[in-house]
């Protein structure tokens, strides 16, 4: 395949990414500008910034891969990680917004007024960005390798210099400006080739795919381990999407709790359009493109298929298109990700007793989002590539065990104390983190292999039962200002009490 | 010498009990306060109306819970039970696909939109009783 379009549309998204963010970049001047975009970025803006940052390269060609190879199943994950977006606005949105804190450790910090707490918070938001970026790094060196015929490096390297830059120019304002085109990039790469392709399939005769019953049918083989694999999943995305630190550093943008909530409805709006699609492509994918099945390559299905449906230029002008979505998918994820992590890890750079006073934040966020990107990009470089939805989940599953009891626990219930949060955040830490290990180095298969692989069902249970007994036997030491959080927490920005900055 | 009718505070006798009385001989003038300033101050009728603003956002969000989990969280135990679901067509596409892949999503934003509705309306309302005078005025 000719590679001169694809190599234009990726340059095309790197320049326009970049030059968006050196667009930023005169607009942020201060720390709050740099790391929360001042708090002033109205929900529209931030809804499509959400969105563009939340579409990674999981959803824009992981699901179509997956529906490829696995069939009415898979659907679950898009809908895991729209659901996961309503439990987010019924249970944190506001309230974490009105919490008035940077980051989850803040969070942890001040709800829970342990310095301890906010330290291991600090691992696992590392520990869930790591396991995050490696499939995104290794989805972009893939699409290189499909479209360019680039080694698999070159994709993966561009993307974290990309992403390295962007952040040291403008940190988090640009990046707003930069994720929110981008969610209407990857709309439209999805979109446009779509309508071309069921156009040239309604001309070859509207074929049906080749028939499995397995395929076709939701629980079309129902074993009980097929049943527990459905519902990891469905547990994984449904508590997973609330911990995320890349999502949750995107509510402290929002003027107040109200805009949080309302920005959180333009998100579910927006992504819900967007999962529309890659169900298509992996049906068409069925039809067309089996044969990527087993090559091992059935995330490529999306950029695949408009060269074999289209011949000519208009193939290759539609397969350029669907690289630049996927790059922009990409560089906003990674980018929020990296962002979200280089932020708490910078936090505690200019913290520390060497830098102390010598260096300032910002310095040090740049200096964080060099080192938070480089273990992920030796990982993606040398591990094994896990189809990329899948591999996604091994984050949603820590996020789900971890953060999501302590989000849930800490905002409605008084009772959390410092000692059982930690208690909860290391065990089901510990608990989740054994998926990626079991997937990646051993061979288990039968019910051990499920249950290792797919371990949200025990260990989401694991962090909360963890969590609430911890702090029933550690009552006395319940933070004292506890009530105080609480009213920051639950009550509306524009009643007069608290008053705050 | 006869002994003095009430003992002279200034030299009061070893072990004599004297009797304190305040100069000021009325009640204190009863003392408005503000919710506001009641739940700002921690009081007991501040706590009151934190804790029942905090249960009413509560029982939304476990409200939406229970409705995703009696609907969407329950399809695969619905497709399990009853395979002959995949036998119905909307067009031509099995009835499990358009409920999966299309049909659960305008549910989640009606959810959404719902669940936004009700937790702005308590918020008004707590607003309502904690500064009445302020929120009667047109809100921006």
């Amino acid at each position: 395949m000719n590679p001169t379009w694809g190599i234009v549309a990726v340059a095309a998204v790197s320049i326009t990414t970049l030059v968006i963010g050196a667009f930023g970049l005169r607009l942020s001047r201060t720390t709050s500008d740099f790391y929360v975009a001042s708090r002033s970025v109205s929900p529209g803006l931030n809804g499509s910034a959400i969105s563009g940052e939340y579409l990674s390269a999981a959803s824009f060609l992981g699901v179509a891969g997956l529906i490829l190879v696995g069939g009415a199943d898979m659907l679950w994950y898009p809908i895991g990680w729209t659901v996961g977006y309503l439990l987010l606005l019924v249970f944190v949105a506001a309230p974490l917004r009105r919490s008035g804190a940077y980051t989850i450790p803040d969070f942890a910090q001040s709800r829970l007024q342990s310095l301890a707490a906010r330290r291991v918070s600090m691992v696992v938001v590392v520990g869930i960005g790591w396991l995050y970026l490696m499939p995104q790094f290794q989805g972009a060196g893939l699409t290189l390798q499909t479209v360019l015929d680039a080694p698999r490096w070159v994709g993966t390297v561009l993307v974290a210099a990309i992403v390295t830059i962007n952040i040291s120019l403008g940190g988090m304002r640009s990046i707003t400006f930069v994720q929110a085109f981008q969610y209407w990039l990857k709309l439209t790469a999805l979109l446009v080739p779509l309508m071309f392709l069921l156009l040239a399939w309604s001309r070859d005769g509207e074929p049906h795919p080749v028939q499995s019953q397995a395929w076709l049918e939701p629980l079309g083989v129902a074993t009980g381990e097929h049943l527990y694999s459905v519902y990891a999943v469905i547990l994984a995305t449904f508590l997973g999407t609330m911990g995320l630190p890349h999502v949750v550093v995107r509510f402290y943008t929002n003027p107040d709790g109200r805009a949080a909530r309302r920005t959180t409805l333009i998100v579910l709006l927006l992504i819900s359009a967007f999962y529309l699609l890659p169900t298509f492509y992996g049906v068409l994918g069925r039809i067309y493109a089996s044969d990527l099945i087993a090559a091992g390559r059935a995330d490529t299905v999306a950029l695949e298929l408009p060269g074999r449906l289209i011949a000519g230029t208009g193939g290759e002008l539609l397969t350029a298109m669907i690289t630049a979505g996927a790059f922009a998918a990409f560089l906003s994820t990674s980018s929020g990700v990296t962002m979200a992590i280089s932020g708490v890890v910078g936090q505690a750079i200019a913290a520390q007793r060497p830098a102390k006073g010598r260096i300032s934040s910002i310095t040090a966020l740049r200096l964080a989002s060099v080192l938070c990107i480089s273990v992920p990009l030796v990982l993606a470089l040398n591990a094994d590539s896990v189809p990329i939805a899948n591999s996604v989940v091994f984050a949603f599953t820590l996020a789900a065990s971890t953060f999501s009891p302590l989000l849930i626990l800490g905002i409605w219930w008084r009772g959390l104390t410092a000692i059982g949060a930690i208690a909860g955040l290391i065990g089901g830490g510990i608990a989740a983190a054994t998926a990626p290990f079991v997937t990646l180095v051993s061979d288990l298969d039968g019910w051990a292999g499920t249950l290792l692989s797919q371990p949200a069902i025990w260990s989401v249970p694991i962090g909360f039962s963890l969590m609430i007994f911890g702090s029933l036997l550690t009552r006395s030491t319940r933070p004292t200002n506890v009530g105080r959080t609480m009213v920051r927490l639950h009550t509306p920005e524009r009643v007069n009490v608290d008053r705050r900055y | 010498m006869s002994k003095p009718q009430s003992p002279d505070p200034a030299e009061p006798g070893p072990g004599q009990r004297v009797r304190v009385t305040s100069s000021q001989a009325t009640a204190p003038a009863h003392v408005r306060r503000t919710v506001g300033e009641e739940i700002d101050e921690a009081t007991g009728v501040g706590e009151v109306y934190m804790r029942s603003l905090i249960r009413s956002q509560f029982r939304a969000a476990v409200s939406v819970t229970v409705t995703v989990l009696l609907t969407i969280a329950s399809l695969p135990l619905v497709f399990a039970a009853l395979p002959g679901l995949n036998d119905v067509r909307v067009g031509p596409i099995p009835l499990p696909w358009v409920v999966l892949g299309a049909g659960v999503y305008p549910a989640v934003i009606a959810l959404g939109w719902l669940y936004i509705r009700y937790a702005e309306r308590a918020e008004r309302s707590f607003a309502a009783l904690v500064e009445p005078r302020r929120s009667k005025r047109p809100r921006r």
